[in-house]
């Protein structure tokens, strides 16, 4: 039977909003046009025998069209006899491409982000294990510079590697495999040296810094709050905020509850100036049942939540550090959960008020 | 056994009903033949044995780790202690393999349920024949016993991987079964004798971590096994009183009984002292599994002047009390003012 117009579901309030298998419209919604306003500047109709590099137009009047929906690799019940990609390669766009590493390589399973532009690429973090024979983001990230230059007609991709936190273990392990990579530039790990890069020496950390791909300028938001070095990057063509450990669906561990109220205040401000349509952040931790998460260390992970958050969560994520600003506590929201000064394995016996608690079975 | 001897096996049983005449095959006069040499395993105790300097301990990397699924350390000729690989499961439980005369004896099965993700039973079936071959025997005619510590998943969960063994009995998920299993009457203080044909395994109750939990002691090699109510980690503490009691139980048992080594379930500790997080899947610097009587005596005292709730360490074990969803050891070391 072919699906209403009128149907009320809406998928994107479900949490759901880029599933193929659940969406209301399998083969798509005529109602919506032929021509939606973030798809026309994807064009890849390039001339088979192009006579230079192509030029791509990222101006862009609403957030680029993309796609997330893959289910993300979660491991397995015995991770020794896993045998999924090590690092799952997910293609938003022509121009955005997101990495995850193996659950069985590392429990953290970081997200990692490579962006284009006609410039350069920049790619977001680098992912829990420096050895590059577990964990080949290197070779990985080559290949895809490599294919993309080749559809771009380019024979050099300058390419600039930052962090969302140069202190985090789980996201500046891979970087030691890009030393020595050529046409690479790394953002220094130290926090002056990072601060005097970007350019916020003196205003940090109100100010904003800029990674500029040719046509696709990056703003860097210093955000801290879960690390003293924190920063978020905002992606004004596909209209996202890689949030890091800021903010992300999972156990968020706030090292500094006035940082990370300041924090998430900046990017509520900057919100409502820009565009934003997700949040990406730096892991998955929490199941796609609301308020349950998995533990750390966890080799299997079958009923994670999706990793895009949608911009009111940070709202929310606001409201909820304000409350447990100054306690040493934690709090259990649907979409992430807030440590304060506590352990990361703490527990708490306080359930959020109208959340259904919903039990998952155990995966044997 | 392969299934062509499984099948002689049975067949030979039945001949044996029906006409009435013994030593028709192969197999039942290897066991006739065998019966007269029983191991003597009374005189000269404790049976020297030893434990590994390493047991396998993971992987930084689980999907890289090539270690088998189980680590088999023969500790003596006829005693193996197992242990799972933390790669298969971060849980990575020891399992002790008790051999008598007439009897094996597995003591807890590991935190991964299906024959195909692990193949314990094929394990423990390699060790059985393994042993029978070295001391002339049939693995037939052995009986295997799959019991374990306490009703915790990550000691009972690949139980069922041993339903359709022959010659096996295994203990049942229940408190109930669990003390019938043993026979026992009046739990936790009753102490009961098993034998495994000339090899005595005691057995008697050590609630507190959960109700039904059993401390095992094996005659032969004098080693003392606590379960998870006492090991080389976070001994969760459920119940203060019980587990109190139990620790009293043990200490006069040691009193009375000579004792070689104390060897808990898990190991969730260094050498250095430091904590292993709940759930970590690789622990290169691992301290041993057995303890001394001196720890466990420590480790006694020490529980004597606790009176609240809370983590305590004993120098050689957290004893966690009555914590368990409330705190734990770990911090936040990004945490910054």
């Amino acid at each position: 039977m072919p699906q209403s117009p009128t149907s009320s579901y809406n998928p994107a309030l479900s949490g759901n909003s880029q599933s193929a298998t659940s969406r209301s419209y399998p083969n798509g919604n005529p109602v919506l046009g032929y021509n939606p306003v973030g798809a026309r500047n994807t064009d890849s109709a390039v001339p088979l025998h192009g006579a230079g590099p192509v030029v791509h137009d990222y101006a862009c009047e609403e957030a680029a069209a993309g796609s997330l929906s893959f289910r993300w690799t979660y491991g397995s019940n015995v991770a020794a006899t896993n045998r999924d990609p090590r690092v799952q390669v997910v293609q938003y766009n022509e121009d955005t491409f997101v990495m995850r590493q193996n659950v069985c390589v590392h429990w953290e399973a970081p997200f990692t982000y490579l962006l284009f532009g006609n410039d350069g690429a920049l790619l977001i973090d680098t992912g829990a294990t420096a050895n590059a024979s577990h964990y080949p983001l290197r070779e990985t990230v080559d290949a895809i510079v490599t294919r993309w230059g080749q559809a771009r007609g380019r024979t050099s991709v300058p390419l600039t590697v930052a962090l969302t936190s140069a202190e985090d273990i789980a996201q500046n392990q891979g970087l030691v495999q890009f030393a020595g990579r050529p046409d690479t530039m790394i953002v220094p790990k130290p926090l002056e040296l990072m601060k005097l890069h970007y350019g916020v020496s003196a205003s940090w950390p109100s100010g904003s810094g800029h990674i500029d791909l040719g046509d696709r300028v990056i703003e860097v938001i210093p955000t801290p709050g879960s690390h003293k070095d924190g920063v978020s990057f905002y992606d004004p063509y596909c209209d996202f905020l890689f949030t890091g450990d800021l903010l992300f669906p999972g156990r968020i561990n706030i090292s500094n509850d006035r940082d990370f109220v300041a924090s998430l205040e900046r990017l509520t401000a900057f919100a409502a100036r820009n565009p934003v349509k997700w949040l990406l952040g730096g892991h998955i931790d929490m199941m796609f049942l609301p308020g349950k998460y998995y533990p750390r260390f966890r080799n299997f992970k079958p009923y994670e939540r999706v990793l895009e958050m949608t911009p009111d969560l940070i709202g929310e994520a606001l409201h909820h550090a304000r409350e447990i600003a100054g306690k040493e506590t934690m709090l259990i929201r649907p979409d992430f959960v807030l440590f304060n000064g506590v352990s990361p394995d703490q527990r708490s016996q306080v359930w959020p008020e109208g959340v259904p608690n919903i039990e998952a079975p155990r995966p044997f | 056994m392969d299934r062509r001897a499984f099948i002689s096996y049975n067949a030979a049983i039945a001949v044996t009903q029906v006409a009435g005449v013994a030593l028709t095959t192969r197999s039942e006069a290897a066991m006739a033949a065998t019966r007269a040499q029983d191991i003597d395993f009374k005189s000269n105790l404790p049976a020297p044995g030893s434990f590994p300097d390493r047991w396998i301990c993971g992987s930084s990397s689980c999907m890289d780790n090539t270690d088998p699924p189980v680590h088999v350390h023969w500790y003596n000729a006829h005693t193996a202690i197992l242990r799972q690989n933390k790669a298969y499961s971060y849980e990575a439980p020891f399992a002790p393999l008790y051999f008598g005369n007439d009897r094996v004896l597995l003591l807890d099965e590991g935190f991964t349920q299906l024959r195909n993700d692990w193949d314990l039973r094929g394990v423990v079936d390699e060790c059985i024949d393994e042993w029978c071959a070295r001391n002339g025997r049939d693995p037939a005619s052995m009986e295997l016993l799959v019991a374990f510590s306490h009703l915790h998943a990550d000691h009972y969960a690949a139980t069922n991987q041993f339903a359709d063994r022959p010659r096996t009995r295994y203990m049942g998920l229940t408190h109930e079964e669990m003390v019938g299993f043993w026979g026992m009457t009046n739990f936790p203080e009753e102490r009961v004798t098993l034998d495994l044909g000339g090899r005595e395994i005691l057995i008697w109750g050590s609630p507190g971590h959960v109700v039904s939990e059993f401390a095992y002691y094996d005659s032969y090699t004098q080693i003392l096994y606590t379960g998870d109510m006492f090991y080389r980690g976070r001994c969760y503490i459920s119940f203060w009183e019980p587990w109190f009691d139990s620790m009293t139980r043990l200490i006069e048992f040691v009193d009375t009984h000579p004792v070689t080594h104390v060897m808990g379930c898990h190991v969730e500790i260094s050498k250095d002292g430091e904590d292993y997080p709940y759930g970590v899947t690789y622990q290169p610097d691992e301290a041993p599994v057995q303890m001394t009587l001196q720890q466990l005596r420590e480790a006694y005292d020490y529980a004597k002047t606790i009176t609240e709730p809370g983590i305590y360490f004993t120098g050689t074990v957290f004893l966690c009390n009555q914590t368990r969803s409330m705190t734990t050891i770990d911090v936040n070391p990004y945490r910054y003012s």
